[in-house]
């Protein structure tokens, strides 16, 4: 008999959490439905929600395990595969293996997978891509405020009195949460953009402060400047919710507009002027992404977002805030999730002797004491020789880490490689054991929205071919290595262990959450969950202001590499482009990368729109096509990473935040070359 | 009035004038469309003009009863159609994309309040079972103020507004009546591939003039628009034009073709039909 149903999920791209229907007809995908009662998406989709079916039906998806043979991947049963896996793995010492987990698997899946790395392999060395993008919001908002995470709920945007964003191209990225922003615009609210380039929200601004690449902290200062200066602080806030004021006051007295007009090139008139538009607001929300974290200064620009906020008293209220948008699905969460080498879940330390004696009885078992390696320091010590063996959960680091040919020698260096995809990614391709994974249409679990809103994906469809939810590979490998603790029979009772050994999620179970998303803190099973952080005392107590001081990017243009090369997503890829590459509707409308140079700079170098140059940094070189526009200014190209047959990341910087250890994706120097024509072919 | 709707349902089942019911269903505070098989369902059906019933699917560009019909061509399916389902489900039979031999129409009115929230001016099927019509929503004030300015302010307007667009093409996947298996709007002679905002006015104006004999007013394009661009204040205005040029107006009669179908010979042309 004939069966048609919808299946309420998660959109499995950026950290918006819209809701869809997945339509089945008969066991098979027919379709996406919006979901209008949702809180966020309303009904409404962007082009990749609207086509997130594409790929899982892709005749590219992963059906067997596979293992290397001669260089070429053979089919090889389950039992096999994971019994190489486990025998593997056994043979080499904690110190040698490390873990990589994802930000595009369930909140269960990444608590698993940490689980695995901590009790079972006995490593902390458990990371994830969230050190590439957010690494340094966990750190910078967590010293400041006491919470790495976005103060307030995307909705309450729209009644937000000014928005500054700095650093995210939000229509692009996070589209539905462009619509809060828009209709906020619509509404009256004053709208501030900091970026170098021009994105689509720049047209619709107030002000459009176009700072050179890595400059925000003098940006930053330069607006606190101008508030003390006028007086425009809001000093109750400042003494009653704060502590640090002093010093954060001195360090910004020097950077008066004038000299910040020197150092980030936007004029002083501006930057006064927004300044002083951001103080007066009743309501004002900063709204920041990978302009303001994917530097060596990442920890600082965050932390100069949070000054800034403080200083106003724009934190604890609705519609105000520091937001970090987060990008993928589940990027939060797998952060929640403690899938970090420095803390379990919930954020709690690994070097906390309480925190591991509550994980040591609850999992029985032994856990390791020193903090582990992040994804960076896991390559660098792979390519020394000293990690052997690495575990891959659903992430592409040969396309999405910086400096790729780097990344290539050191995961060919491992003796053991095993990635879990859906799909033979750059990076399965290097593999020893490929085990294939379920998408999110195949199972069940949450996701963490970017407001820290736990919300259920379901299952829709059967998995394809032999490929099998995340959750259930690691509890299969877990047994055959001889762990108790792995005996699960659902997402919903993986739950209730997170919930056990999680504060921040303790009241989340399966029942609450079936009609609308829970949002963390939520301690309790009566905690009706928190829509924005910080009301009446900072998570750590006393906001703290830190003074920072204005660095330059570790790489600067030169006369050899004359360019400042910065890079990012575009609305109509997402990442690797292992799912939207993979999707009819997205191809069309970009097939291949291209790169954006000014007109003036691809006049100067005799290249016009469509031809395709050479681009060369100190780590490597690309040919790719130009794309000329007055999007970036002169001395700037704009690189988007998804293209495996152009890389941008064959160029970027390895170079990192000496805390967070995110890598400085944003500015690194390049040279532009045209083409030599090979006469010999003529 | 739903409990109606309901009983009504059960009766089509119980003297099996159906196999199955296609309406909107609530779960767990959500509503979607569904196929009702049993009576025991039934408490789950809702009515409400928030939901339409129908969508083409994509990328088969089909409607889920045009699914069924492909794929059991003898199951006969109630359909609880409010005015603007009703309106699609005869201009998607007009033009081949479902055969209503199969289909038993349970039509649902909707109330006054509902007609002006949704700017409704046909608020009823014209087959009604269930419910009073009442007054349609003639004057369009968003339409009124528009065409009380320049227009010079006009284009103005509609330049700020598209100018918000993301191309999601929501407006088209939202539309009942979007099923063409190639697309204007996808095409790069009408408006550029890979840029936000898309080509100002054609890509969303080459939508507009070729669904001016196919709109049936519900409002879903605009309803879908994470840009809040008032799309329905176009198509109200498009079918105001070829109502007053030709005196059609879409979804009220399957036998009426439309005059866009027309040759000078007058055989109507075949549309171009999915297989």
């Amino acid at each position: 008999m004939m069966e048609y149903k919808n299946v309420l999920t998660v959109c499995p791209y950026c950290g918006c959490g819209c809701n869809f229907y997945l339509q089945v007809f008969d066991g098979e995908l027919i379709g996406i439905l919006p979901c209008k009662s949702h809180v966020v998406s309303q009904g409404k989709l962007c082009i990749k929600g609207w086509n997130a079916t594409d790929f899982v039906v892709s005749k590219d998806r992963l059906t067997t395990p596979l293992i290397k043979k001669d260089g070429k991947f053979v089919e090889i049963s389950w039992d096999k595969a994971l019994n190489i896996v486990s025998e593997k793995f056994r043979k080499y010492s904690s110190d040698a293996v490390t873990v990589l987990s994802s930000a595009k698997c369930t909140n269960e899946e990444n608590y698993l997978m940490m689980k695995f790395a901590r009790a079972v392999l006995k490593t902390n060395s458990v990371d994830h891509c969230a050190r590439l993008c957010h690494a340094s919001t966990v750190v910078g908002l967590g010293k400041t405020f006491g919470s790495g995470a976005m103060t307030n709920s995307i909705g309450e945007l729209e009644n937000a009195d000014c928005i500054f964003v700095i650093g995210s191209n939000t229509t692009e990225q996070h589209p539905l949460i462009a619509r809060y922003i828009m209709r906020a615009k619509e509404k009256g609210a004053k709208l501030i953009v900091a970026d170098p380039r021009l994105i689509p929200l720049t047209q619709f601004a107030d002000y459009h402060l176009r700072q050179r690449p890595g400059t925000d902290v003098a940006l930053l200062n330069g607006f606190m400047n101008v508030i003390l200066n006028e007086g425009l602080e809001d000093k109750e806030f400042i003494n009653k919710r704060t502590e640090g004021f002093e010093e954060v006051k001195e360090v910004v007295e020097k950077y008066n507009p004038e000299d910040v007009e020197k150092i980030t090139d936007i004029p002083k008139e501006l930057i006064i002027e927004a300044a002083r538009i951001y103080a007066k607001a009743k309501s004002a929300s900063i709204v920041y992404s990978m302009g303001i974290t994917q530097h060596t200064t990442g920890v600082d620009n965050v932390v100069s977002c949070a000054n800034l906020a403080m200083i106003t008293g724009n934190v604890g209220r609705p519609s105000t805030g520091v937001n970090p948008l987060r990008g993928q699905s589940n990027v939060q969460g797998a952060c929640d999730m403690g899938a970090l080498p420095d803390v379990y879940s919930g954020y709690q330390s690994v070097s906390d002797e309480n925190v591991r004696a509550k994980f040591k009885k609850i999992w029985n078992t032994e856990l390791p004491l020193k903090t582990g390696l992040t994804i960076i320091e896991m390559i660098n010590e792979a390519a020394k020789g000293n990690i052997k063996a690495m575990y891959i959960m659903g992430e592409n680091p040969m396309l999405s880490d910086p400096d790729i040919n780097h990344v290539k020698k050191a995961l060919e260096n491992l003796e053991f490689l095993v990635v879990q995809d859906m799909f033979l990614t750059e990076t399965a391709q290097l593999a020893d054991i490929i085990l294939p994974a379920a998408s999110y249409a195949e199972k069940d679990g949450t996701l963490t929205a970017t407001d820290r809103r736990v919300q259920r994906i379901r299952k829709a469809i059967e998995p394809i071919g032999e490929s099998k939810p995340d959750w259930q590979i690691i509890c299969e490998l877990a047994r055959k290595m001889g762990t108790q603790g792995f005996e699960y029979s659902s997402p919903a009772e993986i739950m209730e262990e997170i919930a056990l050994v999680t504060p921040i999620y303790g009241g989340i179970v399966y029942e609450r959450i079936k009609v609308i998303g829970l949002q963390w803190p939520c301690p309790s099973k009566e905690h009706p969950g928190t829509p924005y952080l910080h009301k009446e005392k900072f998570s750590r107590g006393k906001g703290k202001f830190f003074g920072i001081e204005f660095k330059e990017a570790a790489e600067l243009p030169d006369a050899d590499y004359p360019f400042i090369l910065t890079t990012g997503r575009i609305i109509f890829h997402y990442h690797t482009g292992t799912m939207t590459r993979r999707t009819e509707a997205l191809n069309r409308e970009v097939p291949i990368g291209y790169m954006e140079i000014n007109f003036e700079d691809a006049k100067k170098l005799n290249i016009v729109d469509g031809e395709k140059v050479l681009v060369k940094s100190r780590r490597g070189e690309i040919e790719i096509k130009v794309l000329e526009t007055g999007r970036v200014p002169e001395g700037v190209v704009f690189l988007p990473f998804h293209f495996a047959e152009s890389p941008a990341n064959a160029l970027t910087n390895s170079a990192f935040d000496p805390v967070a250890k995110i890598p400085e994706y944003k500015v690194c120097a390049v040279r532009v070359e045209k083409k030599q024509k090979d006469i010999t072919k003529i | 009035m739903i409990k109606k709707v309901q009983e009504l349902a059960k009766e089509y089942f119980v003297n099996e004038k159906v196999d199955v019911i296609f309406g909107l269903r609530e779960k767990n505070n959500h509503v979607a469309p569904h196929i009702f098989k049993k009576v025991e369902e039934l408490d789950n059906l809702v009515v409400s003009p928030k939901y339409p019933l129908l969508y083409n699917c994509r990328p088969s560009k089909k409607n889920i009863i045009r699914l069924i019909e492909e794929k059991y061509p003898n199951i006969k399916i109630g359909v609880i159609a409010k005015g603007c389902d009703k309106r699609a489900l005869i201009e998607l039979a007009k033009r081949e994309q479902i055969d209503m031999k199969n289909i038993e129409i349970l039509g649902v009115a909707c109330s006054r309040e509902e007609a002006i929230e949704c700017r409704c001016p046909r608020p009823y099927p014209n087959n009604l079972l269930i419910g009073e019509k009442v007054e349609g929503v003639f004057e369009d004030k968003s339409v009124e103020d528009l065409l009380n300015k320049s227009l010079s302010e006009r284009l103005a307007f509609w330049q700020y507004q598209l100018s918000k667009c993301i191309k999601c093409y929501g407006c088209r996947n939202a539309c009942p009546l979007c099923f063409c298996q190639d697309c204007a709007m996808e095409q790069e002679e009408w408006s550029k591939t890979g840029e936000i905002p898309p080509e100002i006015p054609m890509f969303q104006f080459i939508r507009f003039y070729h669904l001016a004999d196919r709109c049936i007013e519900c409002g879903e394009c605009e309803k879908a628009c994470p840009m809040d661009i008032p799309l329905l204040t176009i198509s109200k205005q498009v079918r105001r034009d070829v109502k007053e040029l030709f005196n059609y107006e879409s979804g009220l009669d399957i036998k009426q073709k439309s005059p866009l179908l027309t040759t000078l010979d007058e055989t109507p042309m075949k549309e171009g039909v999915n297989k």
